[in-house]
């Protein structure tokens, strides 16, 4: 019993305080990392996102794919708080990091993202790349966070560039790069952002084995992709988005085999990679079909 | 072509005259160089980032120093002020000259640095602050230092006019480079000789600070660029 409670309150200490049933829930570890509750974010008149609901337990693995447009990059940037929400709230690791007063960039510390653009500061070499937030916020000595970024960069098979600067390197090393800039900060919870669709496909690969080791490791992440395989290998749980709504969820095989939803049959149906030949499909109106 | 009977002679033992003068005038252009930059950082990083108030007063600061001649404001600082009505500001001739140029100087570069800043890819600046560097930390470590490369060769102009419009403050009889040779001719009526070198002296002295300009910039240029 006592061994219990000081676990509960590690995880949170708001409800640590309460008895009886409380209690009896599962430990604390099962605090989901990221939970999203009815969020809704609109761009004036466009309504990028309609009401999410969206649970990501820790050490778990979300995919969300959808048509471009369909508010799966607003949704990611919102958790992150690059994009205020209009409205429901967001946790994270229990605590509602939406509300007023919430210090965000301890709570942006905390949660790494990867860009479609890869962002790396192109005035600084790889290793001030990723030691610069470590040195700054995070009050981390250079030569320990250098130590660190090292680590880092072999992890992601970079160690020979910590010299190099940005424009120096491939997309594909840019991008493992910069997921390893995001992980100096030791975020809880990972988030991509179509890290690889400005990628030339044979540079696709090397960063997916990156993601997925990463995934494999027990990160918690958050993967809006158009990788259909990646989604079906790595991903614990799967969601289509359109229209700022969840269109369809569940086990990542199930959707992209099983699709229930026509909104969902249609996207996959569109997605070439998903397509048998391109023979399969012709062209109208309302786009491939 | 310069006259057979250029006498040479006179600019010789004129030389410490000139040093003289030069000194000051070095003196006032470095301050009104490193006055006009930090002035051109901090008001146009509040106009880029739109900061209120200061952003306004900034853009007005800009608009009346760029819309009036610097001869002007040189007289409107040693002239006017004494006599402002009810608080009379008092200032030294020195005082006066740096102020001038550094206020001339501050508005341009504001200028260049809010281009320069506005410039910056949001993207670079996402990416400061999604790893949690906060606003403040992303400037100072995204912002200023791509911004400010990007503002450089632009705020080069605008170092080498500071320097070179120091020569107008001899209409306030500061005894910079300009003014001695002024008095000298004056003294001496040996214009062509006195004017002929002092251009040569601006000319190497302008020539010179555009050349140590040009080699910090491309040691400072971005990566990509160099």
């Amino acid at each position: 019993m006592n061994a219990l409670g000081k676990t509960r309150i590690t995880g949170l200490a708001v409800e640590a305080g309460h008895t009886g049933a409380a209690l009896a829930e599962p430990a604390r570890a099962t605090t989901p990392v990221v939970r999203v509750e009815n969020v809704r974010k609109s761009f004036g008149d466009n309504i990028v996102l309609d009401g999410i609901d969206l649970t990501v337990p820790a050490g778990t693995a979300l995919v969300i794919i959808g048509a471009s447009g369909s508010g799966k990059s607003t949704l990611l940037r919102c958790v992150n708080l690059l994009e205020p929400v209009d409205g429901g709230r967001i946790f994270f690791e229990g605590e509602e990091i939406t509300r007023k007063g919430v210090k965000v960039p301890a709570v942006r510390q905390r949660i790494g993202i990867v860009f479609q653009q890869f962002n790396l500061f192109p005035h600084l070499r790889v290793l001030d790349n990723l030691t610069l937030a470590a040195r700054r916020v995070g009050h981390v000595r250079r030569r320990e966070a250098e130590e660190r970024a090292h680590e880092l960069l072999g992890r992601v098979g970079l160690v020979d560039k910590a010299r190099s600067y940005p424009h120096q390197l491939s997309g594909g090393q840019q991008q493992r790069v910069a997921i390893a800039r995001a992980l100096m900060m030791r975020p809880h919870v990972m988030l991509f952002d179509e890290v690889t669709s400005a990628l030339d496909p044979e540079l696709v690969g090397e960063v997916l084995v990156v993601m997925r080791d990463l995934a494999h490791e027990g990160m918690t992440m958050l993967v809006v992709t158009h990788e259909m395989q990646f989604a079906r290998d790595v991903g614990d749980h799967l969601i289509f988005m359109d229209g700022g709504k969840i269109v369809e969820q569940g086990k990542p095989a199930e959707v992209l085999d099983r699709p229930q939803a026509e909104r969902t049959k249609r996207f996959l149906r569109r997605t070439l990679q998903l397509a048998d030949s391109l023979e399969e499909l012709t062209i109208d109106e309302g786009g491939v079909r | 072509m310069l006259a057979a009977n250029f006498d040479w002679q006179f600019i010789w033992d004129h030389l410490p005259d000139f040093w003289e003068g030069l000194k000051q005038t070095l003196k006032v252009a470095g301050i009104g160089i490193a006055g006009s930059l930090a002035i051109g950082i901090v008001l146009g990083a509040a106009r880029a980032h739109r900061v209120p108030v200061v952003s306004w007063l900034a853009a007005t600061y800009v608009e009346v120093i760029r819309n009036t001649p610097i001869l002007v404001q040189i007289f409107f600082i040693a002239g006017a002020l004494p006599h402002f009505p009810g608080h009379p500001i008092r200032l030294e001739p020195f005082t006066i000259a740096w102020l001038a140029v550094v206020i001339w100087g501050g508005a341009y570069n504001t200028e260049n640095f809010r281009a320069g800043f506005e410039a910056v890819p949001y993207r670079y600046r996402e990416a400061g602050l999604a790893l949690g560097l906060g606003r403040l930390g992303t400037f100072f470590n995204v912002t200023l230092p791509i911004g400010a490369r990007i503002a450089l060769p632009s705020t080069i102009n605008t170092n080498v006019s500071v320097l070179k419009n120091t020569s107008l403050l001899t209409a306030i009889g500061f005894a910079e480079l300009t003014n001695t040779a002024y008095s000298l001719e004056s003294e001496s009526f040996k214009a062509t000789e006195v004017y002929f070198a002092l251009g040569v002296t601006y000319l190497i002295v302008v020539w010179t600070l555009s050349l140590l300009i040009r080699v910090v910039e491309r040691r400072l240029a971005l990566p990509e660029a160099r």
